[in-house]
């Protein structure tokens, strides 16, 4: 008996918890998106840290990196692992710039649909501008605490990869706060960003390996 | 004359053939030990996490390389980029391969088999002792690994488990070595590849 009252209570709770986040109407989302181009148009650079959760469901643990990564408008983006390792790619043109540890390489992505299209979700994502990308069928949600953009891929390719894709967005200033790929399997990578510094100077010089 | 040719020939390449080197010039000996055992994934209370650097005929390869203990003779090995998109999932559970997952660009049968090869060895707990060599400061076990043989080698006084060579009957394969500073943890794992132009280098994460 004790049990089943134990069950209801979490059923009570958990539908509770569920309903905090709701799906946009049709006005709201007009207006969300509005606010979030308009904040994209007048974002020149960013800098952040982030921290990246990657959750296998068997493991015990998180696999937890960190580091920081700085974007400059058009399409300029620099990730830089910092823990436990040092690991960094820059976005630049068609190719990718990689500095493993000491060890650099280059990769083109000119001739890669996939990567470009990679490319351009990590750009897009960063901005939080991505909403007219006809490869993703979008839709949107808010909560008292964030507004959200779920994106899943039409193209079978991307699907292989990625079955959604979500961004969480601060509600004040419309920003990206999180970054959430989730798996076919369910497993994800989640990346938080924070300490964000908008619109000062970002020599070009960062983005040279 | 021509006889004399031949014979040599075939001497020479009968020595070479028969001759591994990896116990050229030790000692066999007697031996107590009935299993040897690699402890380095055998904990399954520990996610074993490490960045890892792979170089593939010139060409560089970043991820991170994750094994869990699942049960007894079963592991999961997960190989990731570091923006933690899987490249792929494997899993071993005794004599059974399952593979979850694997990148488009990867799933080719011989990328496959090198993989399931190289982390077969890798995970492999404990075998069955063939036969013992000696060094100055190592004992090394030959085990059976399907048609090939593992040659552990164990430093003498520690008995720490410090490479393993993967071999056929007369040809090295692969070698894998481990640094350990900590008991039953390996810091830092090479696995090299003598037929293929492969190496694998694997750190572990250190602790927050």
């Amino acid at each position: 008996m004790r049990n089943y009252f134990l069950l209801l209570f979490f059923i009570v709770i958990g539908s509770s918890i569920q309903a905090q986040e709701n799906a946009m109407s049709a006005s709201e989302i007009t207006s969300f998106k509005e606010k979030v181009i308009a904040t994209a148009k007048t974002t020149k650079t960013i800098k952040t840290d982030f921290v990246q959760y990657k959750h296998l469901d068997f493991l015990a643990n998180d696999v937890k990196t960190s580091g920081k990564m700085v974007f400059k408008a058009p399409n300029l983006v620099k990730w830089e692992y910092t823990n436990p390792y040092k690991y960094s790619v820059i976005f630049k043109e068609d190719q990718l710039l990689i500095n493993d540890g000491g060890t650099k390489s280059k990769v083109d992505i000119g001739n890669s649909k996939l990567f470009k299209k990679l490319n351009q979700l990590i750009v897009n994502s960063v901005k939080g501008n991505m909403f007219n990308d006809a490869d993703f069928t979008v839709s949107f949600f808010k909560s008292s605490k964030y507004n959200k953009a779920v994106f899943i891929p039409k193209d079978k390719k991307i699907a292989s990869y990625i079955a959604s894709f979500e961004l969480l967005f601060n509600k004040n200033d419309a920003q990206v706060y999180e970054v959430k790929m989730i798996e076919p399997s369910q497993d994800f990578t989640r990346i938080i960003f924070s300490n964000r510094d908008l619109n000062n100077t970002v020599d070009d010089s960062i983005f040279s390996n | 004359m021509i006889r004399f040719l031949a014979i040599s020939f075939l001497s020479i390449f009968g020595l070479a053939s028969c001759s591994l080197k990896t116990t050229e010039g030790l000692r066999q000996v007697h031996f107590n030990k009935v299993d040897v055992e690699n402890p380095y994934f055998s904990n399954s209370e520990i996610d074993y996490v490490y960045k890892a650097k792979i170089e593939v005929y010139k060409k560089n390869l970043g991820g991170i390389l994750i094994v869990k203990k699942l049960g007894p003779e079963n592991h999961r090995i997960v190989f990731t980029t570091e923006f933690g998109s899987k490249l792929f999932d494997f899993q071993f559970e005794g004599d059974t391969f399952i593979k979850h997952f694997i990148a488009e660009d990867l799933d080719k049968k011989f990328i496959v088999n090198i993989l399931k090869d190289d982390f077969k060895v890798l995970v492999n707990e404990s075998s069955k002792v063939l036969e013992v060599y000696e060094s100055k400061n190592e004992r090394i076990y030959k085990t059976q690994a399907d048609k090939n043989f593992n040659f552990y080698f164990l430093e003498d006084r520690s008995e720490k488990l410090k490479k393993i060579v993967n071999t056929t009957k007369t040809k090295e394969k692969v070698e894998i070595d481990f640094i350990s500073s900590e008991d039953n943890i390996a810091d830092i794992i090479a696995i090299k590849h003598n037929n293929i132009k492969l190496t694998i280098d694997l750190e572990k994460f250190k602790k927050e």
